[in-house]
């Protein structure tokens, strides 16, 4: 079935299932194709918010602190209440010293607050990239010793470097270099995505395991990345191409552009 | 009420997998649904196991989020209803035909006489707002097959035997009725 041929009978089963009336076999494949499809997705939560005012009017009830410390046990692996006796806990190795993860916290809540886009480019990059490449970012060095080129530094959830990534401008191929061996599931393998300004990821494709790997491009890197303002990561099933993501990003980080960019008239941004 | 705004902004930490923001989202959203989940389970203990699993839910996967374009309240709900949906059918295997009235009395349903049972408390419930105005537009019958499916989560067999009536006319009348909704709800502001 190309749900695309058939808007109308996509829109009804999205309502059916919103509503509750879709079931067994039929709300499974309604499931697996909003996860492979974001319209339809979109098509389910547009639904979902049309039907959401026949709870509205419901009091709330006091949900509690024994409830939240269950959700964090699973969430987190342990309470990040101070540290109680030694205990074998699974979660312990989430938990470096406090005072690295909260400045950690910090550093990535900051990504999230509006900075203007020439800042973003090169002033969070020049604080992600190590000695080694701080050269090559000071415009005047001579164009034709770096070819245009893509490149992001994605680092892990706790903040350690894990990937780099790059890619000729005019290239099909991306490079990826890994700064630590990543720990990948058996039957699953990293995924590489795009993210735009809204955030959201468009798939680029699986990673290959090992230090130094590529991503084959069926079109320039230009298309795939002049919109992206990050890279991320995740883990999906091998084999598959998904749409979106289906877990939380492992490794994350800004996508930068490694060219001069000359201004196209006095007093205007730069062009990207 | 915390605003959309601010759920926003808890979601987006959320998917860099900030732990205070998850916090602060249980804080902010946790007692709205849980009271629609226990709505429909009548079950606090399935309910709270319910809210464990949406925030664990939302945990992994607040990153898909801003590609939906909802609000960050209807995609947690959701996330909700589906796990509350999935426990009532595992452990609603048969069609219900009893429900236990004010004095724990098993009573049959009906559709000659409903009188006190949850059929005509749901009945007398009204939406809010627009969607309230639009469900009053539509049939009783068939906007007592809406509001059934919605708040307990029956399929259309079981919506068929609770209503007495055809399979055929119940599919027809949520068909129908969603559709109705749907035109007089317009589009999105």
């Amino acid at each position: 079935m190309n749900w695309h041929q058939h808007p109308d009978l996509l829109d009804r089963l999205a309502a059916e299932y919103a509503l509750g009336t879709l079931h067994g076999g039929a709300r499974r494949r309604f499931e697996a194709v909003m996860q492979a499809h974001p319209d339809v997705a979109r098509a389910a939560a547009r639904w979902h918010e049309r039907l959401a005012p026949m709870d509205a009017d419901l009091p709330p009830l006091p949900a509690g602190d024994a409830l939240w410390a269950r959700i964090e046990q699973r969430a987190f692996g342990a309470a990040s209440a101070e540290p109680a006796a030694p205990s074998a806990s699974a979660g312990q190795r989430h938990r470096d010293a406090p005072s690295l993860g909260e400045t950690v916290q910090r550093w990535w809540q900051r990504w999230l607050a509006p900075i203007p886009a020439g800042a973003l480019a090169l002033g969070l990059l020049l604080g992600l990239v190590g000695p080694g490449l701080w050269p090559l970012l000071q415009g005047e060095r001579d164009e034709s010793q770096l070819p245009e080129s893509y490149i992001g530094v994605l680092s892990a959830a706790d903040g350690r470097q894990g990937l780099i990534v790059s890619s000729l401008r005019r290239g099909r191929t991306v490079d990826l270099k890994q700064v630590q061996p990543a720990q990948v599931p058996a039957g699953q393998t990293l995924f590489l995505w795009t993210l735009d300004a809204q955030g959201v990821a468009q798939p680029v494709g699986p990673i290959p395991s090992g230090a130094f790997t590529h991503v084959p491009l069926d079109r320039e890197a230009d298309a795939m990345f002049a919109r992206a303002v990050e890279l991320g990561v995740s883990l999906e099933p091998v084999g598959t191409r998904p749409a979106q993501p289906s877990g939380a990003y492992v490794y994350r980080g800004l996508c930068g552009k490694m060219w001069r960019v000359v201004p196209t008239a006095p007093g205007s941004s730069a062009s990207r | 009420m915390t605003d959309d705004a601010t759920l926003h902004q808890l979601l987006s930490r959320v998917a860099m997998q900030d732990r205070a923001a998850l916090r602060g989202l249980y804080q902010a959203s946790a007692g709205r649904l849980l009271a629609i989940v226990h709505r429909m389970l009548d079950d606090r203990g399935a309910a709270e196991d319910v809210l464990q699993d949406t925030f664990i839910t939302v945990w992994t996967r607040a990153g898909q989020f801003p590609a939906l374009r909802t609000s960050p309240m209807a995609w947690l709900t959701a996330i909700a209803r589906n796990r509350a949906i999935d426990v009532m059918r595992r452990r609603r295997p048969e069609t219900p035909l009893q429900w236990n009235d004010a004095d724990g009395q098993e009573q049959q349903h009906d559709a000659r006489d409903e009188s006190g049972s949850p059929l005509e408390q749901l009945l007398a419930h009204q939406a809010e707002g627009r969607l309230g105005e639009c469900m009053g537009q539509l049939d009783d019958e068939p906007r007592a097959a809406v509001k059934l499916a919605y708040f307990e989560g029956l399929t259309h067999d079981e919506l068929a035997a609770r209503l007495q009536r055809p399979l055929g006319t119940v599919k027809a009348w949520i068909r129908r009725s969603l559709m109705r909704l749907k035109d007089c709800l317009g589009e999105p502001a």
